[in-house]
């Protein structure tokens, strides 16, 4: 399975940011010390290969911080979660009303649970109109 | 409105880019910004730190996985490899952009 090893990782960016944070970090320095030297190679001094080469990175803490920020994304899409807990809902309120059609009329009971039925059902409706 | 939808293309473009570029066997973020140059005929220039936010979303998607190694000078970097599920993605997404580039061609072509 393609996604227990980004949920495992996303559950120790939340464990262990500071060491994440230390790990993008070395990433991008290391990306840095390449490009510096390839700038030397092509002549130019040091100082102008290491400027040149912040140059052409970017904005290096802000993309620091972006990484960091993906790493602690969840990896399992949202829509398919949401869309499990309407079927649940969905059953939920099927099951509630199945029972209380079951009930005899005169029982204090069947009354309740056909309240129970509609609350849930409307409130199954109200999350779904909420989402669209 | 235009901007997102332009937005969207660019980062779709740099995530195959990034999983082509994994093709041919593990690179470290800089060896793929050089590779992408490379086999774009130094055509596509990548602001290069852009790269590393897309290299993050592909290993969150579970396209690319990452371990720490030794580099070809010695020091510690970072290597990508395509996943199974990324090699998979790489040929939905080159299917995805011959349609897309055959029907704008088509559509410039058109009288």
């Amino acid at each position: 399975m393609s996604l227990v090893k980004p949920t495992v990782d996303f559950i120790y960016a939340w464990q262990h940011p500071a060491e994440i944070a230390d790990e993008v970090e070395a990433e991008l320095r290391f990306h840095m010390q390449m490009r510096t030297s390839a700038n030397i190679e092509k002549g130019m001094t040091p100082e102008e290969a290491q400027l040149a080469a912040s140059d052409s990175f970017g904005d290096f803490d802000r993309i620091k911080t972006s990484c960091c920020e993906i790493k602690r994304v969840f990896p399992i899409d949202m829509k398919h979660i949401r869309m499990g807990l309407y079927i649940g809902l969905a059953c939920l309120a099927g099951g509630v009303a199945l029972i209380a059609v079951n009930l005899p009329h005169h029982s204090p009971f069947s009354v309740l649970w056909q309240l129970v039925a509609i609350a849930v059902l409307m409130r199954a409706f109200l999350i779904g109109r909420r989402k669209q | 409105m235009v901007t997102k939808a332009k937005a969207g293309l660019l980062q779709g473009t740099l995530d195959m880019l990034i999983l082509k570029s994994l093709s041919a066997g593990p690179l470290h973020g800089y060896g793929i910004g050089q590779r992408i140059a490379q086999i774009s005929g130094d055509e596509l220039k990548i602001e290069e730190g852009s790269l590393y936010p897309g290299l993050y979303r592909l290993e969150r998607r579970g396209w690319i996985e990452s371990e720490w190694d030794v580099s070809a000078n010695n020091q510690r970097a970072k290597f990508y490899k395509l996943t199974r599920a990324g090699r998979k993605q790489l040929i939905v997404e080159e299917q995805n952009w011959e349609r897309l580039a055959s029907a704008t061609m088509r559509a410039l072509r058109a009288n």
